[in-house]
Order: C-alpha cells, then structure tokens, then sequence
C-alpha cells in the first residue's frame, strides 16, 4: 500500500512514454477534481431543475461537449435537495463518456450492463431512453447491487432489471448493445482524494488483465451480428485497455469502432507497450488523458460485432 | 419471486391513484406490473426469460389492507400529481428529509399524502388530522445543507 502522492510520482513515472506533454500531466494529476454532476430528467425539466440550483449555486458551469453535464465549485452537492429527490446524480465526466457514445442508438433498445454497480452508467442510459426499452443491469456483488439499487431508486429509473451474478456465467442473452465497464486497477481516479492509494498494486494489472479479458470475451460472445459492445476502464495501463482489447481483436468476430465526441480531446489507443506489439487496429481504441480535458483518466473501445 | 399482479388489484391501485391523488391512468399504462414478496408493486419492463431477477423496475406501493404509495411513487409522478399534496417550507423541508414527522394544520383528507418543497416532489407521508407522518424510507434520510 502507498501513499497518494508516491503513487501519483509512481503514475507519472509510469507513463510518460506515452503521454504528449509531461509536465501538464504531472500538474493535471496533482490538481483535485472539481466535482461535477447530470441532470436526470426523469424527475423535472433540466432547466428548471437548473435555475433552482443557481440559487444557491452560482458557481455551476455546463461542461461544453456534454448536454447534461456541469460543474461546480461545491463539494458536497450530496446534500441538495436536488440529489435527495433524484434530479441530480454526482458523477465523474470521464463515467458520462460510454453512456455518451450510444446515445443515439440506445432509445428503445435492449442494453446489457455487464458490471454495473452502483449504476453511474446504468441511470445515465436510463435518462438518454426515457425510461423506455430495456436495460438488465449485472453485477457480481451484493454489497454493491445495494448502491445500484439505491440509485435506481433515487432517479426513479424503471426500465431497468437488476442481476447479482457473475458475468462470467451470465445466460446468453440478446442485447443491441453490451457494456463492459470493468473492474480495473482504477489507477485513472488518480485525482481524486485516497482513490487509487487504497487499492493500487503492481501485480494487479496482470490479474486484472485476465479478468477483464474474460468478461469482454463473454460479451463478445454472446452479442449477436451486428451490436455494438463497449468497453471502459478508468486505469491507464495498457495491459488493461489495448492488450485485452488486442486480444479480442485476434480472437473474436468484432471490428473496433473509432470514438468521436465534439468538444472533447481523445487520444489514439497505444499499439506498443513494454516491448509488446499489439493488433494495430487498436489505435482507433479512445484515451482520455487527465490535462486535455480536466478530467480523471479513462479508457474506451468501441466495437460491432460482425 | 416476482409475478404478474392480478388484474383486480391493478385496478384497485389505478383507482386509488385517481381518486387520492388525481392520477391519471395512462400515466401508469406503459408499464408491465409485478407482484414481489412482502405485497410489494413493482412497475417496469417486460421479465426476460432465463434471467433470474434481483428486482424488476421500481416499487411504487405496498398493499396491506390499503395501498400504501412509496416515496418512489411519489417522487416519480409527484409532478402529475393535483390532490391531497402539501407544499412545505424551508424550515419543514429540512426536518422532513430528516426524518422527522411535523405538526401543522392543514385542509387535507386524513390518509396519505405528497409532500413537495416548491415543486420538487419529496415523498410520502401520512396524515391523521393531527400529525404528518413521515413515510420516507430512513435509508434516504438526509441532512440538507442546499435548497
Ligand atoms: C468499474 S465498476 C463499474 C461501475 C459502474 N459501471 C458504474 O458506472 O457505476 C466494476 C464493477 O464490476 C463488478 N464486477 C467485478 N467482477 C465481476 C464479474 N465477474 N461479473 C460481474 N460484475 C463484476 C464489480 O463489483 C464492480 O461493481
């Protein structure tokens, strides 16, 4: 276990042969995140629900390439009469991105949420289909199915089913999109207060590697021809983001999808990393690099089944 | 664990929506109704076959002799929602998210009600003519420091 800061020098370290501008990395994982949120519409109209928070908010900012997403100066808006009654959910802008990505081919539609706990992801898609069609929402523990659950609560989400299994063994199941959100070595939450210092390890990312390969395998899987499945993790190794997804690439029937949000910096996936070559075909994975966008870090890939 | 609810008492429910709370009926039709342990109603989307469902949807009310609407309920039609409501203060507001009951007279028929702060729709209570009960889940409870 680590100290915050020796695990931030240890992260920088780590990438600064991939990263553009070192130094604006360094200084962008040092500064704290400001905190920021969406609103849920399912429980009021946006811009009332808005010009009710800026009453006592006049801090509050709209993030320009999100509709939805803002932030403020507040650090405890988990105390607004806003989030008690469900019009507002606290949220990462790196975790708004996979939800973003699907928006227009999700209303109406079957979507599998493979890892879905506490449902950042899961109500977020929820809003975007009106509360309409279809998401199953899957997590592995019970512990966390109760913030899932607790969430869909507060939104008043109702399109949603929730499962507590193993995605490993999840019955086959027919989606129009599929989304991986894997467990990771978070290591991407960097800014954040005592994120990553609780968990981070170096031998983690191998054991998480294999993992994460397995619950995308699963998903590629069982998706049939011609859905899309998403996958994300909040980590910057590569031995969690472009390896498992170069090894899905060699082994499954998929093409990768290249990701474009306007208004917001992605970097290209890395194709080499320690001395290993991956599919090249991963360049069109997506990075999220915490000094373009002021943001965490993040990672994504978008694929179709063929 | 969780099965189809009877057709009478959906409708029992449907009329009770209307009649307490102004409710319409299509605004609870596009949804597939379920029966779970515990008298638990849960409004959502149609079973899927094979999945073994923790929870389905959202709970909107519990029948015990009467029907009981959830604070997600009322938070989730709150806005559609025209009679027996009470439209609470700052001061009342903080207490109610809380968790505390109030005292305070008001014209209302005895039974439950919707509590909104301005138009926000806050949750359930019931109202005996003397006290206004607080029915919010404790797990929601909260101090509120912006409003
Ligand atoms: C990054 S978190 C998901 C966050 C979530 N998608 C959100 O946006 O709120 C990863 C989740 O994967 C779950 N998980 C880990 N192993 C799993 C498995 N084998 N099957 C299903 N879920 C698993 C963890 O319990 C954890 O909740």
């Amino acid at each position: 276990m680590y100290k915050t800061q020796t695990i931030k020098e240890k992260i920088v370290e780590r990438y600064s042969s991939l990263v553009d501008n070192s130094d604006q990395f360094t200084n962008a994982v040092k500064k704290p995140l400001k905190q920021t949120f969406r609103i849920n519409s399912i429980k009021g109209d946006k811009d009332k629900i808005l010009n009710d928070m800026r009453n006592y908010d006049a801090s509050i900012k709209k993030i320009p390439w999100c509709d939805n997403a803002f932030e403020t100066d507040l650090t405890n808006l988990g105390s607004s009469i806003q989030h008690f009654s469900g019009q507002i959910y606290i949220q990462e802008l790196t975790s708004m991105v996979p939800p973003l990505i699907v928006s227009n081919i999700i209303k109406q539609k079957t979507v599998l949420d493979c890892c879905a706990a506490p449902g950042s992801k899961t109500t977020q898609m929820a809003e975007i289909m009106n509360n309409e069609g279809h998401i199953i929402a899957n997590d592995a523990r019970h512990g966390r199915i109760k913030s899932l659950r607790g969430n869909l609560d507060r939104l008043g989400i109702t399109n949603t089913t929730v499962t507590l299994r193993d995605f490993n063994s999840f019955p086959n199941t027919s989606a129009d999109v599929y989304l991986v959100d894997a467990p990771c070595s978070s290591e991407g939450t960097i800014r954040k207060k005592n994120a990553v210092a609780r968990k981070w390890r170096q031998h983690d990312y191998d054991r998480f590697s294999k993992l994460q390969k397995n619950l995308l395998k699963k998903a590629c899987e069982m998706a049939p021809k011609g859905s899309t499945i998403i996958y994300s993790t909040c980590t910057l190794a590569p031995e969690e983001n472009e390896n498992v997804i170069s090894q899905i690439l060699d082994e499954e029937d998929i093409d990768l999808k290249k990701i474009n949000i306007n208004g917001l910096k992605l970097d290209n996936g890395v194709t080499n990393w320690k001395e290993e070559d991956y599919n090249k075909e991963v360049k069109k994975c997506a990075r999220m690099w915490p000094h373009h966008n002021d943001t965490d870090a993040f990672f994504l890939a978008r694929m179709e089944k063929c | 664990m969780l099965k189809l609810i009877e057709k009478e008492k959906k409708d029992d429910i449907i009329k009770y929506c209307l009649e307490r709370f102004g409710l319409r009926q299509k605004n609870l039709e596009r949804y597939h109704w379920y029966e779970g342990s515990k008298n638990r109603i849960f409004i959502g989307p149609e079973k899927v076959k094979r999945i073994n469902p923790e929870s389905l949807g959202l709970c909107i009310f519990r029948l015990d002799k009467t029907p009981k609407p959830t604070t997600n309920f009322i938070q989730l039609f709150g806005e559609k929602i025209n009679k027996n409501y009470i439209i609470l203060n700052k001061t009342e507001t903080v207490k109610i998210c809380k968790g505390e009951n109030l005292k305070k007279k008001i014209d209302v028929e005895a039974g439950f009600v919707a509590l909104k702060y301005k138009s926000i729709s806050l949750g359930c209570a019931h109202w005996n003519g003397e006290i206004i009960k607080n029915q919010i889940p404790k797990s929601k409870f909260c101090n509120i420091n912006f409003l």
